[in-house]
């Protein structure tokens, strides 16, 4: 695996806040796969700045209330 | 595992196989007609191509049809990228060995070669990239 990038981000919690959204319903309304949400989940991949804004305007909150830097 | 990998993989075995199935005809007939071997090498390619990419669009048709996105792009971009390197370093051995003394059929089996190697490095770079989440 390679270096995980130091971001961390809630997009499990908020999913599950909402409706229990599944990552697939997630993936479609943003515009990538599911794979893609598992990798952002478990903080393997950090999502282009477009699709954090996506993701974060779907929850309702603003894109620092999904995404923080580690530390 | 998504489309892309699953596709990655079929690919990435099919360019293996012919790889093998063109070595072999090559090996059979080493100074023969370049023509030779490639005909039935490129039929495999496009034939077993086909027949997989078809197999999978119909295994999940809406994956198929949806483009990939942006980790997947990423990954398809840099595994293409190394492949390219892998290509280049082929094609340079085999005009070497062409400077060396080898043959123009030999060179064009090497340059072939070249581009099967670095056909299936880049399926293999793909799979690693799109698991190791880019």
């Amino acid at each position: 695996m390679g270096k995980r990038p130091p971001i961390t981000n809630r997009v499990r919690e908020l999913r599950e806040e909402h409706g229990k959204l599944s990552q697939a319903a997630l993936g479609e309304a943003v515009g990538v796969t599911r794979h893609t949400i598992i990798a952002i989940e478990q903080g393997r991949y950090s999502p282009s700045l477009e699709t954090a804004f996506r993701i974060a305007r779907l929850f309702g909150v603003g894109v620092e209330d999904v995404f923080g830097w580690e530390g | 595992m998504s489309f892309r990998e699953k596709s990655a993989w079929v690919m990435g075995a099919i360019m293996l196989a012919t790889g093998v199935f063109y070595a072999q005809l090559v090996a059979g007939a080493p100074q023969a007609p370049v023509i030779g071997p490639l005909i039935p090498y490129v039929l495999a390619v496009v034939v077993f191509s086909i027949v997989a990419q078809v197999g999978l669009a119909i295994a999940s048709p809406k994956e198929a049809n949806a483009p990939a996105d942006e980790r997947e792009r990423s990954a398809i971009d840099r595994a293409g990228n190394w492949s390219g390197v892998v290509l280049g370093f082929g094609v340079v051995s085999a005009i070497i060995m062409y400077i060396g003394g080898w043959t123009a059929t030999m060179l064009v089996h090497a340059i072939v070669g070249a581009l099967i190697v670095s056909t299936v490095a880049e399926y293999a770079l793909q799979i690693y990239f799109f698991r190791r989440a880019v």
